[in-house]
């Protein structure tokens, strides 16, 4: 089955647009399980992304990481996710540092960040993939956002992750993907300081009964 | 006399597996702290064998024997040159070595139980093959990494009883040092990298195109600077008295006897190698006045030292700046193109070099067994040790007499040529330095006074008289694989000092190279038997006789007296003393012994002297108690070190408005920075 370029390029395009869009989804929920699901599903995006530029451009590894992607950020880390929620027993992030209805303004001011600043680097390239590099920026910028607007540590880690995606889209669109074996070292990466911050989670919570990071400035000398 | 290079390759690969089995094997006995120390001192000793042989085939080479890996990371090479300089180093560092590993077998027991030996060992080992590998190396950047290993390692070995407050404040500010000087070297390397393009050694030496002057004046003073650290030259010499006592004894004697040495190599490869010896003339004269300073000031300071490591520690500031002064004056001499005397003086330096790693390894390993047996380093609780510890105290004695430079022994040979080199001076042409060169020699003989002075304290105070504690009365000799440890150096010392016949030749198969003049046939008359530097009717001496005629003078003596005092009788008597008994509180004091050399040099000194007395209350004619405190000001440490350290701390406070401790705040910081840098893109 052939595709035209210009038809896959607006498919990768819409899978890109989804992946956004469930950033703010996050950024709007408050329910942390509902935000480990909404990365899950975004993660899921993101390999459907991957496949159709590996299908695309008929280039193997790609569905490695595809399938990487996968097994590691749609199921093995939203389940380690889960059970360190449901062993805090935090449900719902209570107070923010910034509000929802301001934090997806910020977010929307930071999609046209990202536009702006991709826009003149993106005519430059010649891959049928190049327009989702802002989107991917977008992501990258909101998931660093999020970091900084909510104060349990589990969102904070969503955060991060979405971050990751964002850094995964990106290398996809800028260049096809990373070569695999800097593909499978960030995997083991994320996969590892997703346990780590697990652990730090529940160390959080043992420490001062409570996942709140505001409470790390009393170890400050 | 050739070696074939193959058989050199072999050498080295067995030097680093006997060092690598060294850093691993011991770890493979858990819980048997015997085994871990017998085991990794087993290991050194093997690859110092194998040094020993690299370094002496190296020296007799034909070719520098070189090897090459590529590494990864662009710039880097594990590039490895074995050139005579080189090759010396690395026999330096394997007979201090050798001698540190055995003595470590005996010495290691005392740590059982409170470190871990298996961790000591390891590091020592990887002490040895870091300093080893920077003397070797041939590219730039392998060199600043076997450095910070070396660097690293002995720091690692310096906090070895990390449980004591002063070892970790010791270590702390030997890790700021280093790091310091290491900036520097690091500067160095990347102006020669400028011009050279590449950090291979062999561009360094002859780069694309040629350092500019002003640039040239930036490496000389860059390196001088970060050699200058680790070598502890006056006034970067803070952190020695420090952390080389704080180290174990046998790692003390690695670190003063052999790591300040590759400081000194570092200096002769970039002025002599990379710069090919083209230099002004105030370089030489620069490192001459530091040389010459930190001879006097670091004899001076040892001289009030009661802390028998603290004193050595201050030695090797004087003898690094004896090294030095050799150096500084090759370096002068090369500026005017008087060959054979630049060779001359840069072959005492080296000389001297070789001298000071042996006679300070073995006072270090001296002090060591001192401390095993009375676990004290203070002075003023010795006493007596002689009868208790013949062998320590004979071996002490050779050192002593070496670092005192007194015939027959190795430092006087040196510190001889060094004299001869100053000497010659008359045949400059600038008469500023014909004036300077002689007042060097003049401070290098009060050097030697007081060095000799000072050895008279340590060594008198310490072995002979009554036991003045406890611990000394309670003091025993310690086990054989330290005694053989002290005594190779011992015995290396006066080969030595009587030998310089084997040493001048292969001394200047270095000198000969980066000075351009062969001088050994010069110095070495009637075959071999004296040392003539200038003309025999110059000056001239004849070290093995000399000690022919010492030993002979002494048994004349001894026959005159058996011949006019009578036949030699044992008679055995109590000392007289007035009266009184003797007790070891009439003997006298390491603090008396120096009290007439703190008030002749009391303006260097600036001495407190603080004297309270508490009286009777019946008569003010009776004293109840008395308390004596005394202490000199530590000059660098006040006026150059606290207010630099004053001035971190003053920036650190004000910065520290940013560290809030909120998570939150920091990744704000993070998140800004990124947007702005990327607006800044656009």
């Amino acid at each position: 089955m052939q595709i035209s370029p210009h038809i896959g390029s607006q498919l990768v395009d819409l899978c890109s647009a989804l992946l956004l869009l469930t950033c703010f989804a996050i950024v709007a929920q408050r329910r942390l399980s509902a935000c480990v699901d909404l990365f899950a599903l975004q993660s899921a995006f993101l390999v459907l992304t991957a496949a159709l530029v590996a299908f695309l451009t008929g280039n193997p590894h790609i569905y490695i990481a595809a399938a990487l992607t996968g097994v590691i950020k749609v199921v093995i880390i939203p389940r380690v996710l889960k059970k360190v929620i449901e062993r805090l027993n935090v449900k719902r992030e209570l107070v923010m540092n910034v509000n929802v209805p301001a934090g997806l303004l910020i977010c929307g001011a930071l999609v046209m960040l990202a536009f702006f600043i991709t826009q003149p680097i993106i005519p430059l390239g010649f891959l049928l993939t190049r327009d989702s590099l802002a989107i991917a920026l977008a992501i990258v910028l909101i998931g660093f956002f999020t970091m900084i607007a909510r104060q349990k540590a589990v969102s904070q880690l969503v955060g991060f992750l979405v971050m990751e995606n964002g850094l995964f889209l990106g290398a996809t669109a800028a260049t096809y993907g990373m070569p695999l074996i800097v593909e499978l070292g960030v995997f083991f990466d994320v996969l590892i300081a997703a346990l780590i911050a697990g652990i730090y989670t529940n160390r959080l919570q043992d420490a001062f009964d409570n996942v709140d990071t505001n409470h790390l400035t009393t170890l400050k000398e | 006399m050739s070696v074939s290079t193959d058989s050199l390759f072999m050498l080295f690969w067995l030097l680093l597996a006997s060092y690598a089995a060294g850093i691993l094997l011991p770890f493979c006995a858990p819980r048997k702290p015997h085994i871990q120390g017998m085991v990794g001192s087993a290991c050194s000793c093997a690859a110092s064998l194998i040094g020993i042989a690299l370094g002496l085939s190296g020296l007799v080479a034909a070719e520098p024997l070189t090897a090459m890996l590529p590494a990864p990371i662009p710039l880097l090479a594990f590039a490895i040159r074995l050139d005579p300089l080189a090759s010396f180093f690395v026999l330096t560092i394997s007979l201090a070595g050798l001698a540190a590993a055995i003595y470590a077998m005996g010495y290691l027991k005392e740590f059982h139980g409170r470190v871990s030996v298996a961790t000591l060992a390891a590091l020592t080992n990887g002490f040895l093959l870091s300093m080893t590998l920077v003397v070797m190396a041939d590219n730039g950047f392998f060199f600043l990494m076997t450095w910070e290993l070396m660097s690293l390692a002995s720091y690692f070995l310096v906090v070895t009883e990390h449980e004591k407050e002063d070892v970790r404040h010791a270590g702390f500010f030997y890790l700021v040092m280093t790091h310091v000087g290491t900036a520097f070297v690091v500067l160095t390397y990347l102006i020669l990298f400028q011009s050279a393009g590449s950090f291979s050694f062999e561009s360094f030496r002859h780069p694309e195109q040629a350092l500019p002057e002003g640039m040239k004046t930036l490496v000389f003073l860059a390196a001088l600077i970060g050699f200058g650290t680790k070598a502890g030259i006056v006034p970067l010499h803070g952190w020695l008295p420090y952390a080389h006592p704080a180290a174990p004894s046998h790692i003390s004697a690695l670190m003063s006897g052999v790591m300040i040495k590759t400081a000194i190599y570092g200096l002769i490869r970039v002025y002599f190698d990379f710069l090919g010896g083209q230099f002004p003339w105030w370089w030489g004269f620069v490192i001459l006045v530091i040389g010459t300073l930190s001879a006097i000031l670091g004899v001076m300071y040892a001289l009030m030292e009661h802390d028998l490591k603290r004193l050595l520690a201050f030695h090797s500031v004087e003898n690094i700046g004896i090294i030095l002064i050799g150096i500084g004056a090759g370096m002068i001499f090369q500026t005017y193109e008087l060959k054979e005397f630049a060779a001359l003086g840069l072959l005492a330096g080296l000389y001297h070099t070789i001298n000071h790693a042996l006679f300070k390894s073995l006072l270090f390993l001296g002090a060591g067994s001192l401390l095993y047996a009375t676990h004290t380093r203070n002075m003023e609780e010795y006493g007596g040790l002689l009868r208790r510890m013949p062998w320590t105290g004979l071996f002490f004695l050779i050192g002593a007499v070496s670092i005192s430079a007194l015939p027959p022994s190795n430092g006087f040979v040196s510190e001889w040529l060094l004299f001869q080199t100053l000497f010659l001076s008359v045949q400059l042409p600038a008469l500023f330095l014909k004036l300077i060169l002689p007042i060097a020699a003049a401070l290098l003989a009060l050097t030697g006074v007081l060095a000799l002075a000072c050895f008279a304290k340590a060594f008198g105070i310490s072995f002979l008289a009554l036991p003045r504690s406890a611990h000394a009365r309670q003091a025993e000799e310690v086990p054989i694989p330290m005694r053989v440890g002290m005594g190779i150096l011992a015995l290396l010392c006066v080969g030595l000092g009587l030998a310089p016949m084997i040493v001048v030749p292969l001394l200047d198969r270095i000198t000969g190279p980066l000075t351009g003049a062969s001088i050994s046939h010069k110095i070495l008359a009637l075959d071999g038997w004296a040392l003539a530097p200038g003309t025999v009717q110059f000056s001239s001496i004849s070290p093995p006789m000399l000690a022919a005629m010492l030993i002979l003078s002494g048994l004349l003596g001894l026959f005159l007296a058996v011949l006019l005092g009578g036949r030699l009788m044992t008679r055995s008597h109590k000392t007289w003393g007035c009266g009184l008994t003797l007790t070891p509180r009439m003997e006298y004091t390491a603090t008396g012994f120096v009290q007439p050399m703190k008030r002749v040099f009391s303006t260097i000194y600036q001495p407190t002297i603080k004297l309270e007395t508490e009286f009777l209350e019946e008569s003010r004619y009776f004293a109840k108690q008395r308390k004596f405190e005394f202490h000199i000001e530590p000059v660098f440490e006040k006026y150059l070190y606290d207010p630099v350290v004053n001035a971190f701390w003053g920036i650190a406070d004000r910065l520290r408005i940013l560290q809030a401790g909120s998570l939150h705040l920091y990744l704000t910081y993070i998140f800004v920075t990124l947007v702005i840098l990327l607006l800044f893109a656009v």
